[in-house]
């Protein structure tokens, strides 16, 4: 009687139907995406879209690549690693003092973390463009890092708190003990043990960092801070009849996760869900 | 202390780092913005032929003037649209501005001291091109805005042989042929218009042709001065009633709601044989001769004015559409920026050369005495034909979208959208829109 | 105590009170200056004046005057409930029965799994341009196949436009949802589904009697999600129609950004900015209150 779920006396027909029928669903534009991007402007009229290409072309491949997607990839990265770099380091130095820390303004800091949970980031968006242009950071990339630090600081708090809660009090005193001071304490005994968690919520907050579009869209104009999610529609405008060439664009995005995806499946499945999926 | 020290330089390192992160951003930006450093930018608007024209200029004055150099960025016409605003509120505007003319949006970077008067530093450039043209980069008897481009009349093109196929005669002159035309394209299976709609500001074309046909340059000219009611003028609801007519009678492609026109998706149609024709501005031809080539060649790509509308007041000779393209200078930009932007404007700007280049595009400069330079070319029936066009015009109204006001232009293009979709009558277009004026 | 944290001979009294409350500064610094006061600064600008060029005015409640009469902004605010409805309605099911099927321990299930997880690689604005360009009506897809009743004006037909969307949001986070349900429907206890066996109930009662109520938490969280989520749809909005034709896809945030970024009323984009965060905080600690979870994790805002 192991296998329970699933595993009942007679195949789930209907379940199964189900899950093939979705399976279309999901499918079915990714394919043709992929299909149509391998096909020459006069192939993609003339094919029939759900076969594959006879002899498949790397044109749409080659344009987008002349349109300077490897630097808009460059910017994403940038922005990506930038503001989970300084996340991480900013959120693991406040978990260490508001679990550690027993006086009112740790805990107070808390709360005021917590409350910011719920702050749709986007909403901000005109005092943000206001700061941002008063501070000089128009059009760079930093414009882009220094607010999603700021909107992914309280889930990354959240979880990483939860995290270092768990590392017993023992190990703590002992290394006060060994009179190792904060620092040592926070890279030696902090980092090491709570690093699933860190990987975890570096993961989500790197999806949402490099998955934002509105923020690119209105702190930053010219070509060369353009990121990727953004350039994809820029891109379309100019492009817009060639269909092969955007899908293209569009598949060329999807392999830097994919990539991700096939190294650490089961690490990005957790951050992507990082704080819901209990 | 140990601990509140460390704490504390850490602090120091992190802003460290950010303010690093933060100078690197900008030093690879510099040029822009208040002009950090001794060279000037541009943005402009892609479409041929000035994009590749303007491109080449630009490289070959960075070649000769290699400590006035000038950083050019290309953008799509819509994205410009949205980027330049937010760029110039930040601080961030190029030194040369890109524009439709002294209306709506620069005279709004006028109000806020956005932009530089030109008056008296650009005689050079301006001895160059039409006073006409040049009139449409002044506001309140300043120049501020010098013209950078062909001048772009907006007319109907059609394919010759979707005319000679359905059998209708070219050109069509008046409203009720237009419409009669409407059957016999639909008869052989092709769209009588195409519109790219998704773009909304060709829809506005119509109107600024409808009504001015309707009801003469005064139509719109009382929205303009900011008339109570001007919107709900029976001249603007007879131009609306039109649209819809023309929508009803299945005038435009099926689901031209979906085709933008950045991507010249609109005019493929045209060339591809799917609709006979296109009201759109005269930059469409170098398009036409862009995308298809052959098409243009073999001469089956022809054009004619907007037809007239029974017992219209407007002249059948006024035409709509752009004067030119302008160029102003932010007043952010640092002195030596803008001092290279005016000695480009006045040594550069639509030179011998670049006017060579546009007629070679099919596109008609806005200059004095080239109409025999555009007959001996080779779109030469083209180019004479729109030339004459806007030399003959008593009035060439510039796009509406451009001369209002950035909130009733949004309103404007919405509400147009839903008067093309049939989701509002005339009447409730003119009701909203009249809450715009003097808003 | 606090002074003692300060004191000298850090050893003892962190050993005591623990670390430097000074190490939660950066934090703290970020979270001020890049959220807190854009949060306030939202506020503010809801009384201003601004055309984000010219020097700023105070408006007083003209703006808030603004939103609740005009008649575009009213429409936003229903469309966006419609949204929230209906993509709360269809995606909910949909994720739930995914969930359950994919918790299975079969072996295609497992694959399957595998597979369903590829819409999450791209990006918003990836899959919006994606479908954009697939459902042209003179470039994509339906043309190529001539399939005559798939060659709609998928998104310029205003009653075809919303649906449009609201299928393709459902396809970039149904795949989401139903990961959460999966590992719902993992922590179950297989021992309840053996003794409701044992009582003789078949597979649709162990739905309903065990399935369903043991994923209580999991529903409320997912529907959460979705419906604080609503509120934030930008970027699919944004790529797919702008909000046309007309405004017949303009929703909240979409009209916050166009009335702030073309239209450049910064006041009015901000009262809308302030209308959302009001909507989607109340809506949050109201869910959660109705679902009885604390969890501060369901009120994180959408993906």
């Amino acid at each position: 009687m192991a296998k329970i779920l699933g595993g009942r006396r007679r195949p789930n027909i209907i379940g199964g139907l189900f899950g093939w029928i979705w399976l279309v669903i999901i499918l079915t534009p990714i394919y043709y995406m992929v299909l149509a991007s391998l096909r020459t402007q006069g192939d993609y009229y003339k094919d029939n879209p759900l076969v594959p290409p006879l002899k498949p072309s790397m044109r749409a491949y080659r344009l987008v690549f002349e349109n300077d997607f490897g630097r808009y990839l460059l910017n994403s990265a940038i922005v990506t690693l930038g503001a989970v770099a300084i996340l991480l380091i900013v959120t693991l130095m406040a978990s260490y003092v508001i679990v550690r820390n027993r006086g009112q303004v740790a805990q107070r800091l808390f709360r005021v973390f917590l409350l910011g949970l719920a702050i749709p980031a986007q909403a901000t968006i005109v005092p943000l463009y206001y700061m941002i242009t008063k501070m000089g950071l128009y059009d760079t990339l930093i414009a882009l890092v220094l607010p999603s630090v700021g909107f992914g600081i309280p889930i990354t708090v959240l979880i990483l708190v939860n995290f270092v809660r768990d590392i017993p009090g023992e190990l703590f005193e002992s290394m006060t003990i060994d009179g190792a001071g904060n620092w040592r304490t926070l890279w030696n005994l902090v980092l090491p043990l709570s690093k699933p968690a860190v990987v975890t919520v570096g993961i989500y907050d790197a999806l949402q960092v490099w998955n934002g579009f509105l923020f690119p869209l209105v702190l930053t104009g010219k070509p060369e801070v353009r990121v990727l999610p953004y350039s994809l529609f820029t891109y379309q405008g100019e492009h817009g009849a060639d269909t092969p060439a955007i899908l293209a664009a569009v598949v060329l995005s999807a392999l830097p996760i994919l990539a991700a995806y096939i190294i650490g499946r089961r690490q990005l499945v957790a951050g992507l869900t990082a704080g819901f999926g209990k | 202390m140990l601990t509140k020290k460390r704490a504390v330089l850490t602090f120091t390192a992190v802003a460290a780092m950010t303010l690093s992160m933060a100078a690197c951003g900008t030093g690879g930006t510099g040029g822009d913005g208040g002009g950090s450093n001794d060279s000037a930018s541009v943005w402009y608007v892609s479409g041929a032929p000035k994009e590749t024209l303007w491109k080449d200029q630009f490289a070959a004055w960075n070649q000769a003037n290699p400590d006035q150099q000038i950083k050019a960025e290309v953008y799509a016409n819509d994205a410009y649209k949205e980027k330049i605003r937010t760029a110039i509120g930040a601080g961030n505007a190029p030194t040369l501005v890109f524009s439709w003319g002294a209306y709506g949006p620069v005279a709004e970077y006028v109000s806020a001291n956005q932009i530089i008067s030109l008056e008296g530093k650009v005689d050079e450039a301006l001895s160059r091109t039409l006073d006409s043209v040049d009139a449409a980069g002044v506001l309140d008897g300043v120049q501020y805005a010098v013209p950078n481009g062909d001048t772009q009349p907006v007319m109907l093109f059609y394919n010759k042989d979707l005319f000679d196929q359905a059998g209708v005669v070219a050109p069509i002159t008046t409203w009720e042929d237009l419409l009669a035309s409407i059957p016999k394209f639909k008869a052989i299976g092709v769209a009588p218009f195409a519109l790219a709609g998704q773009s909304k500001w060709p829809d506005l074309m119509w109107l600024e042709y409808l009504a001015d046909r309707v009801g003469g340059p005064q139509t719109f000219n009382d929205v303009v001065a900011g008339k109570e009611g001007a919107w709900s003028s029976p001249e603007m609801i007879q131009a609306l009633t039109y649209i819809q007519d023309l929508v009803k009678a299945d005038g435009f492609q099926e689901s031209f709601g979906s085709t933008t026109a950045d991507s010249n998706a609109d005019v493929a149609l045209v060339h591809t044989g799917k609709a006979a024709m296109i009201l759109q501005g005269s930059w469409a031809y170098g398009s036409f001769k862009n995308d298809a080539p052959e098409f243009v060649s073999a001469g089956k790509l022809g054009s004619f004015p907007f037809p007239s509308v029974p017992g219209g007041k407007g002249d059948q000779a006024d035409i709509a559409g752009n004067p030119s393209n302008y160029w102003s200078i932010s007043s952010t930009a640092s002195a030596a920026a803008q001092e290279i932007a005016l000695k480009w404007l006045n040594e550069e700007n639509l030179d011998a050369e670049y006017v060579d280049g546009l007629i070679a595009g099919g596109a008609i400069p806005p200059v004095e005495g080239i109409r025999d330079k555009l007959a001996a070319s080779d779109d030469g029936e083209f180019l004479t034909a729109a030339y004459d066009l806007v030399l003959n015009a008593p009035n060439f109204q510039s796009s509406w979208d451009q001369v209002l006001s950035s909130v009733a232009a949004q309103e404007m293009l919405t509400n147009l959208d839903k008067i093309f979709n049939g989701q509002i009558t005339p009447q409730e277009f003119a009701a909203n829109m009249d809450k715009t004026i003097n808003q | 105590m606090p002074d003692k944290a300060h004191a000298p001979g850090a050893a003892t009294s962190r050993g005591r009170s623990g670390p430097s409350p000074w190490l939660a500064a950066p934090a703290m610094a970020f979270f001020g200056i890049f959220a807190v006061i854009p949060l306030l600064g939202v506020v503010y600008f809801s009384f201003m004046r601004w055309d984000g060029m010219s020097d700023m005015t105070f408006a007083g409640l003209d703006n808030w005057k603004a939103v609740f009469t005009d008649s575009t902004s009213l429409n936003a605010m229903k469309l966006s409930l419609v949204v929230m409805i209906i993509s709360w309605a269809t995606q909910t099911p949909v994720s739930l029965l995914l969930g359950v099927f994919m918790a299975g321990k079969q072996k295609y299930r497992a694959v399957l799994s595998v597979l369903y997880f590829l819409p999450l690689l791209f990006s918003s604005a990836a899959i919006g341009i994606g479908f954009k360009a697939m459902v042209d009506p003179a470039f994509g897809l339906a043309s190529q196949l001539r399939l005559g009743f798939l060659q709609r004006d998928w998104l310029g037909n205003p009653s075809l436009a919303i649906g449009t969307v609201l299928f393709v949001i459902g396809w970039a986070f149904v795949p989401f949802h139903s990961l959460l349900y999966q590992a719902g429907v993992r922590q179950i206890p297989a021992s309840m589904y053996e003794a409701a066996m044992i009582d003789g109930a078949g597979a649709w009662k162990q739905f309903w009697s065990i399935t369903l109520p043991q994923l209580k938490y999991t529903i409320a969280t997912s529907s959460t999600l979705m419906v604080v989520g609503a509120l934030t749809y930008f970027d699919l909005f944004y790529v797919m129609t702008q909000g046309g034709p007309g405004d017949a896809t303009r929703i909240l945030p979409l009209d916050m950004y166009l009335t702030g970024f073309r239209s450049f009323q910064m006041g009015k984009a901000s009262t809308i900015a302030v209308i959302l965060v009001v909507v989607g905080l109340s809506l949050s600690l109201g869910l959660n209150r109705l679902s009885g979870s604390s969890r501060m994790e369901s009120q994180m805002e959408g993906l």
